[in-house]
C-alpha cells in the first residue's frame, strides 16, 4: 500500500517530539484493552450524553409534577393517573378510539388500563401487529421473486427498495393525497364499500389507522424482503439438487428446505420491524395528525410542552415496552453466543 | 401457491397418473399439471411473472399517482373525476391519469415556499451527520471487529440496545437541554453546565441523529473490518507502522466498500428522519435549519389546497434518494443485511 514511506516512518517519528508525537507514542504503549477503550471513547461520549442521559432523566422527570420550574417529587403518581384515566383531561387524543365494546372500561385483557393511554396502547399494538404480519408475508413473496435469476432483476429490486428509501414525510404525503376526500380517487372506490369513511376520511380514527398501516406496509416491506432474501441466498443450492433427485415437489422443497433454513433470518427481521413499528410517529403525524390516531410516541410529542411529568411517564412506558422486546433479542443473541 | 399445493397433494394421493377424464375442467387441468412437467413449469413461470408484476405495480403506483397530481392543474384536482375509463381487454376500467400537462407546478413549488432552502438544509444535516458518524464508527468498528478485549460482548450489546430505544424516550431531556436549560445529573440533582440554546440550529438535529444512526454504522463497519485477513495488518505492523497507521493506511482503504455502505445508509437515514427534524426546528422555517420535513409540512399546514404543489414537492424530494438507490443499490442491500443479520 504505502511501502515507500514505511522505512522512513518510524525513524522520523523517533527523532521528532511534540504533543502529537507524544500522544501517538503513548497510544502505542497502551495494552490492547487500553487501546480498545481509548478508541471507543467517542462512542461512549455520544451515546452517553445523547442516549443514556436522556433515558435516565426521562425516568426521573416522570416522577415529578408537570410544572417546568422546581417540580415536586410525586413518586409514581403520574403513572397511576395515566393508567387510571385521571390524566385524560391533560391528554390530547381520543378515548373512544375503536368503535363498539373495545373501549368499554375493563374489557381490556390482562391489564386494567383506562382512558387515553389505553387507546394509544391499542393503536400502537394493532398497528405493529397488523403491519408486521403483512410485511412478513409480502416480504417473503418479494424475496422469493428476487431469489430467481431473470433479466431485469436489478431493476425490480431497485423498484422494491425505493419505497423503503424515501423520506417518511413524503410517504405520509403520498397517502395523505391518495386518501384525501378532495383528491384521492381511492376514497371514491373504497368509501362506498364501507372500508373507509367517505367524508373526512383522514379525521376518522379507524379509517386513518387502516391507511397508516397500509402506508407502513408499502414502505417497509422492502426491509423484510431484503433480510429474507439474504437468508434465502445463504442456503446451499445443492440441497435442492438432492431434493429434486429424491423426487420432492416444489412445495415440499419449500416446506422442508427453504422455510426451516430461512427461519432464523426471518425471526430477526420480524423482531427488528416490530421494535421499529412500535416507535411510529412521523407517518401518523403527516397522514392524519397525531390526535386522530394517537400512538404512544405521538402522545409524548403532543404532551411534552405542557405536562412534562406525564409526557415523560408515557415515554418511559413506551421505552419499557420496547425494552421487553429488546430483552428477547438479547436472549437470542446470548443463546447464539455473541 | 394454492395451485402448487393442490398439484403436489394430488400427486401424493393419486400416485399413478390416471388418464380418465373425471370431474370438472378444473380437476382435469390440475390432473394434466401433475402428468405434464412442461405445463407445470409454465405455470410456475406464469405465477412468477404475475407476482413480479404485482410487486412492481404496488411499489411504483403511488409515485405515478404523485405525477398525475403534479401535472394536473389544481383547479381540476378538487372534486376531480379520477375514474377516467381506459379500454382494457375488451372492457373499460377506471384508471387515474393526468388531466392536463402543467409542468409549471414544478417551478411554482419553489416560488410558494423556499423549497430549495429546505432541501439544502437536509443535505447539510445529512452530510455533517454522516461525517461525524463515520469518524466515530470507523474507530469503534475497528475495535469491535479486530481487537479482542474483556467487555467486548457486553459493550456491543449496549450499543445495540441504545439503537432500539424510541426517540420519544430521549425527547423531553434533550429538548430541555437544547433550550439552554442546565443539564442535571439524574437522581443526584447536581447541575452541570447549561448548553447554549441549540434549538433552531443544526446542532440540535445533528446530535440526536448521530446517536440514533451511530449503532447501525458501527455494526456495518464491524462486519467489514472483521473480514480483512489478520496477515495484512500484521505485515504492516512488522514493517514498523504504528497501530493507528495500520488502521488508516491498511485497514480503512481495504474496507472502503464498508465505509461507503455505512455512509450511504447514514445519509439516507438522516434525509428520511422525521421525529427530531420536525421538532427541533420550532416553526419549520428554513432560516431555522428546518430540513425537507418542514418544507413538505408547510404545504400541508399553510397551503392546504395546493394539492398539485404538494405532489410536485414530494417528487422533487424523492429524486435524490431514487438516484442514490439506483447508483448504490448493492451497498444498501449489503449494508442492511450486514447491519441486521450479523449482530
Amino acid at each position: 500500500m504505502s511501502t515507500e514511506n514505511q522505512p522512513s516512518g518510524p525513524a522520523r517519528e523517533s527523532k521528532r517530539s511534540g504533543p502529537l508525537v507524544r500522544i501517538v507514542r503513548w497510544m502505542e504503549n497502551l495494552g490492547e484493552t487500553g487501546f480498545a477503550y481509548f478508541l471507543l471513547t467517542p462512542v461512549f461520549l455520544v451515546l452517553g450524553t445523547i442516549a443514556l442521559y436522556p433515558l435516565l432523566r426521562t425516568f426521573e422527570l416522570s416522577l415529578y409534577t408537570n410544572v417546568l420550574s422546581d417540580p415536586e417529587f410525586v413518586g409514581l403518581e403520574n403513572y397511576v393517573q395515566l393508567f387510571t384515566g385521571e390524566a385524560d383531561a391533560n391528554l390530547p387524543g381520543t378515548t373512544t378510539f375503536l368503535p363498539g365494546g373495545v373501549t368499554t372500561s375493563g374489557s381490556f385483557p390482562f391489564v386494567h388500563i383506562e382512558g387515553v393511554l389505553r387507546s394509544a396502547l391499542i393503536v400502537t399494538l394493532v398497528f405493529t401487529v397488523v403491519s408486521v404480519f403483512f410485511e412478513t408475508i409480502i416480504g417473503f413473496g418479494q424475496a422469493l421473486v428476487l431469489d430467481q435469476d431473470f433479466r431485469g432483476r436489478r431493476w425490480v429490486r431497485a423498484a422494491i427498495i425505493i419505497p423503503w428509501a424515501i423520506p417518511i414525510v413524503i410517504q405520509g404525503m403520498i397517502f395523505y393525497l391518495m386518501f384525501h376526500p378532495d383528491t384521492g380517487f381511492l376514497v371514491d372506490y373504497l368509501g362506498p364499500l364501507g372500508i373507509i369513511a367517505q367524508n373526512n376520511t383522514l379525521n376518522d380514527p379507524a379509517s386513518s389507522l387502516l391507511i397508516v398501516t397500509v402506508a407502513d406496509i408499502w414502505k417497509t416491506t422492502a426491509f423484510m424482503a431484503l433480510l429474507i432474501l439474504a437468508g434465502l441466498q445463504s442456503i446451499d443450492r445443492n440441497l435442492y439438487e438432492v431434493a429434486r433427485v429424491a423426487g420432492a415437489s416444489r412445495w415440499q422443497q419449500f416446506k422442508m428446505i427453504t422455510l426451516p433454513l430461512v427461519l432464523p433470518a426471518l425471526g430477526i427481521a420480524i423482531l427488528f420491524r416490530t421494535i421499529d413499528a412500535m416507535r411510529v410517529y412521523g407517518l401518523i403525524d403527516s397522514v392524519s395528525g397525531c390526535s386522530t390516531v394517537p400512538s404512544l410516541s405521538c402522545m409524548v410529542v403532543m404532551t411534552f410542552n405542557n405536562s412534562r411529568g406525564l409526557a415523560s411517564a408515557i415515554a418511559f412506558v413506551t421505552a419499557a415496552l420496547i425494552g421487553l422486546l429488546v430483552t428477547v433479542v438479547i436472549y437470542q443473541q446470548y443463546k447464539e453466543g455473541l | 401457491m394454492a395451485t402448487t399445493d393442490q398439484s403436489s397433494t394430488e400427486q401424493e394421493t393419486t400416485g399413478q397418473p390416471s388418464s380418465e377424464p373425471e370431474g370438472g375442467p378444473l380437476e382435469r387441468w390440475a390432473q394434466s399439471l401433475v402428468t405434464n412437467k412442461d405445463k407445470r413449469d409454465r405455470l410456475y413461470k406464469l405465477l412468477f411473472y404475475v407476482a413480479a408484476g404485482f410487486f412492481l405495480v404496488t411499489t411504483l403506483f403511488p409515485f405515478y399517482w404523485l405525477l398525475v397530481l403534479a401535472l394536473t392543474p389544481n383547479s381540476q384536482i378538487i372534486g376531480g373525476d379520477w375514474g377516467v375509463p381506459i379500454p382494457f381487454v375488451g372492457t373499460e376500467i377506471p384508471f387515474p391519469h393526468p388531466q392536463g400537462f402543467n409542468v409549471h407546478a414544478f417551478v411554482e413549488v419553489f416560488q410558494q415556499v423556499p423549497f430549495h432552502l429546505y432541501v439544502f438544509n437536509s443535505f447539510v444535516l445529512a452530510t455533517a451527520t454522516t461525517i461525524i458518524v463515520l469518524a466515530i464508527a470507523s474507530l469503534a468498528g475497528y475495535v469491535f471487529g479486530r481487537l479482542d478485549f474483556p467487555g467486548r460482548g457486553p459493550l456491543m450489546l449496549a450499543v445495540l440496545v441504545v439503537s432500539y430505544f424510541p426517540p420519544a424516550a430521549f425527547l423531553v431531556p434533550l429538548f430541555d437541554a437544547f433550550l439552554g436549560n442546565a443539564i442535571v445529573v439524574p437522581f443526584v440533582g447536581w447541575e452541570l453546565i447549561s448548553a447554549p440554546r441549540l434549538v433552531n440550529t443544526p446542532g440540535s438535529m445533528i446530535m440526536p441523529f448521530s446517536a440514533l444512526f451511530l449503532p447501525l454504522a458501527i455494526f456495518i463497519l464491524t462486519t467489514f473490518y472483521a473480514q480483512i485477513p489478520d496477515g495484512l495488518e500484521d505485515a504492516a505492523r512488522v514493517e514498523g507502522t504504528t497501530r493507528l497507521g495500520a488502521l488508516f493506511r491498511v485497514i480503512m482503504p481495504l474496507s472502503a466498500p464498508g465505509i461507503a455502505t455505512a455512509a450511504v445508509l447514514t445519509f439516507i437515514s438522516v434525509y428520511n428522519e422525521y421525529f427530531f427534524s420536525s421538532i427541533m426546528s420550532l416553526q419549520n422555517q428554513p432560516e431555522q435549519w428546518s430540513p425537507l420535513v418542514g418544507g413538505i409540512l408547510s404545504y400541508q399546514d399553510q397551503y392546504t389546497t395546493d394539492f398539485n404543489l404538494m405532489a410536485a414537492a414530494s417528487i422533487i424530494g424523492v429524486i435524490p434518494v431514487v438516484i442514490i438507490v439506483i447508483l448504490a443499490q448493492e451497498r444498501i442491500v449489503s449494508g442492511l443485511t450486514a447491519g441486521a443479520l450479523k449482530e
